[in-house]
């Protein structure tokens, strides 16, 4: 059984480039802390959009962070699991996918048309090298394991592929549904029906 | 699977390995509460980890003030700062040296403990924000792999010594203080003579008296490279200065001593230390900055006490040792230099190379000036940072004072590739050193103490004035900005030509976010003169007032006239009438904006300023050293659990010492590390004079050390192991007993 990193991220990217300015996404976290749109216990607001290809404007929590994130060049929504992650990896990927999914749909609501997601690809990150390195050995090694997660989380076929060859980087890898289109609210609505354990 | 502590174990040197392991002991304890929240807090902030805003558990969401329910419920890492609440790691960068392996390794931690972000600081540290405490021991292992520690990045004590950037390169500098910054840094850090400060300590060295890079005049103890022929041969020294400082009382160093030779260096450090230690104020820290103790005392009488206290300093080998190996100190370029030729250069290139790049001593090569915004780069950033380093300038890194990358040893055929490759990662901004170039402190996005939003600010100016920085005039364009977010001016805006603090003022039944502006402060000449406050005005309101400034500057300045002379001819009434216009405070109802700070979209409040960390925690030198002894007793208690007896005896053995070290140190701070000598001096000052008696038990309980230290077992079993636990914990208990009874309370 494969051990749960310290941190795990899933990220989903805008379909395209929004209208929206990542400066008028800085009020609509506020107003999610005032609301508690979101799922954890909601800290603070940060905002690093002056930071090329950076984690924009981030959702402070106290279990995981909810970026509007511009990492690798791309617009979207980065969920990093901090703190209380399941004991097993299957639950811990469950748990960050409908946390993921559950504020990008949030956001989608804050500009309709405007702000949409590509629901059947995601980012991936294990973000712990003592127990993650990034190398194709290890890929390898996971790549059946995680395969079978991921395809039962979006209950379809999936491709699997390393986001990162570069092995100073985190453990990353991208995952793309083999399928049309992914409804986001019918893949919440499956993913939440699913219990997980939390340590 | 290993832990990072068994996998680094053999890259991390030892005494570095023992700090990080007693600082993860005292973690345990403070979770057990058997060790006081303010002895912890102490510790705490000696590894660097500091609080954050909202670390008291209450946040102003706009509407009301919500409590913050974090799991670890009550649980404290010291007053008022609550365990699970999110904090911030400095990292020290000695004269913001880095190699690219401690580049990476530093962003790997950005990356895995933080939000991703590395933060370069004015004191060219690096803070990694959102950090758990839980996470620090492993982050710090992973930095002592590298050879960078946190120890002492903030506290009570001495912190990061910083000095020019362009040290070794420069064409001004009498010589390159690197290696003097270096091995002042190696020399006090965990010094026995700089753990009982009253505050912190800051140290700095320039190469070079008049241009800005070393700031030594602001600075507690700072040095200036010096020659000064001596019996014929020129020798290599420092101009002294001391108690300078900015913070709500700015202050000008006084010059301690005209010439100290570079053997004088570091003892002179030492004295120096040790009358701060020895008379500095420790009660109240609004006056415990040896500044205080300076304008107390007079820089004569000071000067006396230093040159008194030189003559107690014990004869130290590491005095001068670091002398033989200046020579060792040398630059390893990544390529030979050579002269810009005739390349293609890049779009963006000219303005580039007009303010980003400087020519160094060495022909060929040039250092170039990475404008990083608001001091803040990516983990990402940092990995492919590192790769462009070691392809072009090897491990030639600094950060700066000014929140920047620096590379130096670019050979110049290279700056258009560089360039490029900079473009891609996007750090290849123009503007370095210009007005668009602000240096701003965290501010209220995460210090306790902030008042207004420095970055929120800082982040709208730089927006504004890059849109238009071929419109302004040269003599605009070289302006330096400098945003703190209150008056502890971690912005440094006193030495800034237009300088902003955070305040606030009331309207009707609000509060609304001002900035005080600051005018006239000089930069060049080590932070020369310091600026004047004006006015404050509403945050909202700054960029027209640096708009109206900067215009009647151009439009009225005689020709040459710099800012500083400006502002002193304009005289402080007319700049305040020119002010008087935006000055006037708008109801909530007309101008609801202007009540909420800039990047902030919630309705001010000053509802969350915390009580700040900068100060350190008022803890006696014995609380902090007994502190250790506990947590080697209680890594003696994991290692009997683990059936690890020898290791048991090891640590219980070292406990009971540094307890007896703890109480001699209250009498004879100079009693070193030696085992020998420390139970020796603890004998006949506590033992033979009875001090350390207890009322029924008498000597018994000191008598436990001196068996074990006279008679070391051959053999250690189980039975052995748990009657040192308990003996251990007596006479740690007896040592707690003696202090009280002989000097008084502990925690002050």
């Amino acid at each position: 059984m494969t051990i749960v990193p310290n941190r795990l991220g899933v990220k989903f990217n805008l379909k395209r480039e929004p209208a929206i300015a990542a400066a008028d996404i800085v009020p609509i976290f506020q107003r999610w802390i005032q609301e508690h749109t979101v799922d954890g216990m909601l800290i603070d607001v940060i905002d690093y959009k002056h930071v090329p290809e950076g984690p924009g404007v981030i959702l402070i929590a106290d279990e995981g962070d909810y970026a509007y994130d511009f990492g690798d060049g791309q617009v979207g929504l980065h969920y990093i699991r901090k703190r209380n992650l399941p004991g097993l990896l299957s639950d811990a990927l469950l748990m960050a996918f409908r946390l993921a999914l559950g504020a990008a749909l949030c956001l989608e609501d804050e500009a309709p048309g405007d702000i949409e997601f590509d629901f059947s690809s995601a980012k991936i990150s294990f973000l712990d090298r003592r127990r993650y390195r990034n190398d194709l050995s290890l890929f390898t090694a996971l790549q059946d394991e995680l395969s079978a997660i991921l395809a039962d989380i979006y209950g379809c076929e999936i491709a699997l592929e390393r986001a990162y060859d570069d092995p100073r980087l985190s453990f990353a890898l991208r995952v793309a549904a083999q399928t049309d289109s992914v409804d986001g609210h019918k893949l919440l609505a499956r993913l939440s029906e699913r219990p997980v354990g939390v340590q | 699977m290993n832990t990072w502590k068994e996998q680094l174990a053999d890259q991390i040197p030892a005494d570095m390995g023992n700090l990080i392991d007693t600082f993860e002991a005292q973690i345990e304890l403070r979770k057990q509460g058997k060790l006081d929240e303010k002895v912890f807090a102490e510790q705490r902030l000696r590894k660097g980890a500091y609080g954050q805003r909202y670390d008291n558990g209450q946040r102003h969401d706009g509407v009301r003030t919500r409590e913050l329910s974090y799991p670890s419920g009550e649980l404290v890492k010291g007053p008022d700062t609550l365990w699970d609440a999110p904090g911030m790691q400095r990292i020290k960068i000695p004269y913001g040296g880095l190699t690219a392996e401690q580049l990476e390794v530093l962003s790997e931690l950005a990356d895995e403990y933080a939000d991703g972000i590395l933060h370069i600081t004015t004191r060219q540290d690096i803070q990694l924000h959102y950090v758990h405490i839980d996470d620090t021991p492993d982050l710090m292992r992973r930095l002592a792999a590298v050879d960078i520690t946190t120890q002492e990045a903030c506290g009570n004590s001495v912190r990061n010594i910083t000095a020019c950037t362009l040290a070794g390169v420069c064409h001004d500098e009498v010589f390159d203080v690197s290696p003097y910054a270096d091995a002042m840094m190696r020399f006090l850090l965990d010094h026995d003579d700089v753990q009982d400060f009253g505050r912190k300590f800051k140290v700095a060295f320039s190469g070079c008296a008049g241009h800005a890079c070393g700031l030594v005049k602001m600075h507690d103890l700072g040095l200036l490279a010096q020659t000064r022929e001596i019996d014929g041969e020129i020798k290599r020294g420092f101009t002294v200065f001391v108690g300078g400082g900015l913070g709500t009382v700015p202050q000008q160093a006084k010059v301690l001593a005209d010439f100290a030779t570079e053997e004088q260096l570091l003892p002179l450090a030492q004295a120096v230390s040790r009358v701060f230690a020895r008379l500095g104020e420790k009660k109240n820290r609004n006056r415990a900055r040896i500044k205080f103790l300076v304008s107390k005392l007079g820089i004569d009488e000071f000067r006396r006490e230093v040159q008194e206290e030189l003559k107690t300093v014990p004869q130290d080998d590491r005095h001068t040792a670091y002398l033989d190996t200046l020579g060792d100190f040398g630059y390893k370029p990544a390529k030979a230099g050579m002269a810009l030729n005739g390349t293609p250069l890049p779009d963006g290139f000219s303005d580039w190379y007009r303010t980003n790049v400087y020519h160094q001593a060495q022909s060929g090569y040039s250092t170039i000036t990475l404008n990083t915004p608001l001091g803040d780069f990516t983990a990402m950033q940092g990995f492919q940072l590192a790769e462009i380093a070691r392809r072009y300038v090897g491990d030639n890194i600094r950060l700066s004072v000014e929140q920047n990358i620096v590379l130096r040893w670019v050979a110049d055929a290279d700056l258009p590739a560089i360039y490029r490759e900079l473009r891609e990662i996007g750090l290849s901004d123009a503007g370095a050193g210009t007005i668009v170039d602000i240096t701003a402190c965290p501010g209220t996005d995460t210090c306790k103490l902030g008042i207004a939003s420095s970055r929120g600010l800082t982040a709208e100016l730089r927006t504004r004035l890059i849109e238009r920085i071929n419109l302004l005039p040269d003599a605009v364009r070289e302006l330096k900005i400098k945003v703190s977010g209150c008056f502890n001016s971690c912005g440094q805006h006193h030495v800034a030509d237009i300088g902003f603090f955070g305040n606030s003022r009331r309207s009707g039944n609000h509060k609304m976010p001002h900035f005080q502006v600051v005018l006239g402060g000089q930069w060049q000449e080590n932070a020369g003169s310091y600026g004047l406050a004006v006015g404050a005005v509403p945050a909202k309101h700054i960029p027209e007032v640096l708009e109206a400034l900067t215009n009647r500057y151009v439009a009225e300045r005689a020709e040459e006239e710099v800012f500083q002379t400006w502002v002193k001819n304009l005289g402080r009434k007319e700049i305040k009438a020119m002010l008087q216009p935006y000055m006037k405070l708008p109801s909530f109802d007309d101008k609801p904006e202007f009540f909420s700070d800039w990047g902030d979209s919630r309705v001010y409040t000053i509802d969350d300023i915390g009580v700040g960390e900068c100060a350190g925690e008022v803890v006696s030198l014995f609380s902090l050293e007994i502190a250790r002894a506990e947590s080697a007793h209680f890594e003696a208690l994991l290692a009997l659990d683990d059936g690890n007896y020898p290791m048991v005896d090891q640590q219980a053995y070292k406990a009971m010492v540094l307890a007896a070290r703890a109480l001699v140190r209250t009498k004879y701070l100079d009693v070193g590390d030696d085992y020998g000598n420390i139970v020796n001096e603890f004998r006949s000052r506590f033992y033979d004079t009875e001090l350390v008696y207890d009322r029924f038990a008498k000597g018994k309980f000191a008598r436990y050390l001196f068996k074990r230290h006279d008679q070391p077992p051959t053999q250690v079993g189980e039975d052995y192991a748990h009657q040192l636990i308990d003996e251990t914990q007596l006479f740690i208990e007896n040592i707690h007993s003696a202090e009280q009874r002989i000097n008084g309370v502990i925690v002050s």
